[in-house]
């Protein structure tokens, strides 16, 4: 599982490729922390390359998006697969998060 | 010197002999565990073998017609308990009442009405865990209404011939003493009147029945209910924290466990989000924690509600207490295959009214420890094969309603018609309506095999035979005079004496016993007297139906003894009473609708 961030078009964009099981979790969590301290700017989330999401997984997504709505910023998730989007739908998080 | 010559404070030697078989036999029975259908079977041989009864007595009791009846009612009553008459009676008349009082007539009534044409062991048994659920519901200990059960079922069993086996005794060998059959409803309203006493007793008396925790309610703490509720994916808390929702503390509960998709959270920090598809455990008051349904859109998951009360349709729970002597004494079931062998899980272990905090898989099992078991809702659990295991109390499944209830109750209530009007005797009677009972498949061959109860049977035989070693020897008709030479010749004293002794001597032997061995006193008695014995034995098939004094009177009050958390001095409590009332009622009504008429 690895995670890189980098700014593109005025935006922080976070890469996942992988599986972000409860194992990956941890790492990934400190690996995204960044985008916590990140001001005046929207986060993508680009999950292409992501197979598999955990509920640990998501509790980090969670995590971001609600800083960033306290911040008055937009969380965006881009291009999940069949597998992500099934567990985005099953647990109701397709209609809490925003997607391009 | 023969039997005859021998003559001891009044009794021959034969005489001496049945009352030592007797007095042996029900001091075997009292003290020892040995099955009562073999200690009869010895009393019988002794008998035969000393000479005291020859061939023909000493197995009239297998061809005796009223033993027959009752094998043949087995059946019928099989016909009807597979049909789901029962079920219909509690749907329709138990209700929600608004007072004890009228809770306990809207008990007795109909389990009265039941056991006077089922066995009153059958009704009893069917009725125990609805009761325990319907106490729980009008807020009432279930041990103010399980006496008040079995006190109904025996005194319903009195109102017809065929309620009762005792009633089918005496009035079998009424006929073959005079000839004359009595009516199938001959004790139907000194019944009712006694019944209508007995309940107003009851009400009356009502702070004798004591007020205590059945064992199961240890599994029925308000901590101790776990109740999961399903997170829909479209729910409105879905991505907030579970402080955020307000669930970690409700009203009546605690949230203790979370289970997401592929991960289990417990405890639960304040922070966790709710995912759709969660499953949320909760633990405490099942009725309110039902109301976040309401308030949080949650929706009852599909299986897994751990309560008493709320048998859902894809478990079945069972409560089981662990027999003296039971081989699961001192071991673990998580290291036995008791769960594999019986294909039942244990859920959880209560002893001496406190639910085990260890996991109850692991509880080292004591005698008397109350075990919750789980098992799928179809499976038939073979309780008499267990039974030296675990002793289970709660009801049987009990079959839907449906167009064979009426069926069954049709040919009951036609049975029962065709033999009080006389057009068929008692016997053809109940053969014709086991056979309709079989043909209109009512209930299986097999199940009107299985619901023979030969041991039952051989204990019935056995009365009889001994009923009639106490008359042919002489014993009868010398206790017959000694009551005369003490009551004098007031019948009604005689009657009344004779009803009293019976009272107390069926609170410990078994009612059919002390009917078989009374009759031929009370028949003596009367015609010593130039009365017509008949009024004399519908007082005495009541007087033998009363045993309410102690657990081990009836086979009814067993049923309700553990589940009410009952004590011994319970019922002598509540029961003294009661067995004078009903005797007063008795005499005096019997006396009123069949006065006393002397012998032509």
């Amino acid at each position: 599982m690895t995670t890189t961030i980098q700014e593109q078009d005025g935006k922080m964009v976070a890469i996942l490729k992988g599986c972000l099981d409860t194992v990956a979790a941890p790492e990934t969590e400190k690996a995204m922390s960044p985008l916590n301290d990140v001001e005046g700017k929207d986060i993508i989330i680009d999950c292409t390359e992501l197979e598999y999401i955990s509920s640990a997984g998501l509790r980090i997504f969670l995590a971001i998006l609600q800083n960033a709505e306290e911040k008055g910023r937009q969380v965006y998730i881009k291009g999940i697969n069949d597998n992500v989007r099934t567990i985005f739908t099953i647990t109701g998080f397709i209609n809490i998060f925003k997607f391009m | 010197m023969g039997a005859d010559t021998f003559i001891f404070l009044g009794f021959n030697l034969h005489a001496w002999i049945t009352i030592a078989t007797v007095l042996t036999m029900f001091s075997v029975l009292l003290f020892t565990k040995l099955r009562p259908d073999l200690v009869f079977l010895g009393a019988i041989a002794i008998l035969f073998v000393t000479g005291v009864l020859d061939a023909k007595a000493a197995f009239s009791g297998f061809s005796s017609t009223s033993v027959v009846v009752i094998g043949v009612l087995f059946v019928v009553v099989a016909g009807l308990t597979h049909t789901g008459v029962l079920q219909w009676i509690v749907k329709h008349l138990l209700g929600q009442p608004k007072s004890y009082s009228t809770a306990v007539v809207r008990l007795m009534l109909p389990v009265a009405a039941l056991s006077s044409f089922l066995s009153n062991t059958t009704v009893v048994a069917l009725f125990v865990n609805i009761v325990k659920m319907w106490s729980k519901k009008l807020g009432v200990s279930p041990s103010k209404l399980l006496i008040p059960l079995s006190y109904a079922s025996g005194m319903g069993g009195v109102c017809t011939l065929i309620g009762t086996p005792p009633n089918l005794i005496i009035s079998g060998l009424y006929a073959d003493h005079t000839g004359t059959a009595m009516n199938v409803l001959a004790t139907t309203i000194p019944g009712l009147f006694c019944l209508f006493i007995g309940v107003l007793s009851i009400i009356a008396m009502r702070r004798l029945l004591p007020d205590r925790k059945a064992p199961e309610a240890a599994f029925e703490d308000t901590s101790e209910y776990t109740v999961e509720l399903l997170v829909p994916s479209d729910n409105p808390y879905v991505g907030k924290t579970i402080a955020q929702a307000g669930i970690t503390e409700v009203h009546g509960g605690r949230l203790i466990e979370v289970i997401h998709f592929d991960e289990v959270v417990s405890p639960v920090p304040d922070k966790e989000p709710i995912m759709g598809g969660d499953r949320l455990v909760f633990a405490g008051q099942i009725d309110e924690i039902l109301d976040l349904k309401e308030s949080h859109g949650f929706v009852n998951a599909d299986h897994h509600v751990f309560t008493m009360d709320e048998v859902d349709q894809n478990r079945q729970l069972r409560t089981a207490y662990v027999t003296f002597g039971s081989s699961l004494i001192n071991t673990t079931i998580g290291h036995s295959t008791f769960e594999k062998d019986n294909n039942m899980t244990l859920v959880a272990v209560a002893r001496r009214g406190k639910r085990v905090e260890e996991s109850p898989r692991e509880v080292k099992l004591q005698a008397g420890d109350t075990l919750l078991l789980e098992c799928s809702p179809q499976q038939n659990i073979d309780t008499d094969r267990l039974s030296s295991q675990l002793q289970f109390f709660d009801s049987e499944q009990v079959p839907n309603i449906g167009p064979k209830t009426i069926v069954s109750t049709t040919i009951m209530i036609a049975m029962v018609v065709l033999t009080a009007l006389k057009v068929i005797p008692l016997l053809e009677c109940a053969f014709l309506a086991a056979i309709a009972m079989l043909l209109c498949r009512c209930c299986s061959p097999n199940q009107a095999m299985k619901a023979i109860n030969w041991n039952i049977l051989m204990v019935f035989a056995g009365s009889v035979v001994l009923g009639v070693a106490i008359q042919n020897t002489g014993i009868a008709e010398r206790l017959a005079y000694g009551i005369l030479d003490v009551c004098g010749t007031n019948p009604i004293i005689v009657m009344t004496a004779i009803c009293f002794v019976a009272t107390f001597i069926t609170e410990f032997i078994s009612n059919t016993a002390a009917g078989a061995m009374f009759f031929p006193i009370m028949y003596e008695a009367a015609v010593q007297l130039g009365y017509e014995p008949f009024p004399f034995l519908i007082a005495l098939m009541i007087s033998v139906s009363s045993s309410f004094a102690t657990p081990i009177g009836s086979p009814t009050h067993m049923l309700v003894y553990a589940p009410g958390g009952y004590r011994f001095s319970d019922f002598i409590r509540i029961g003294l009473p009661m067995n004078l009332i009903i005797l007063a009622a008795n005499i005096f009504i019997v006396n009123v609708v069949y006065p006393l008429t002397p012998l032509q």
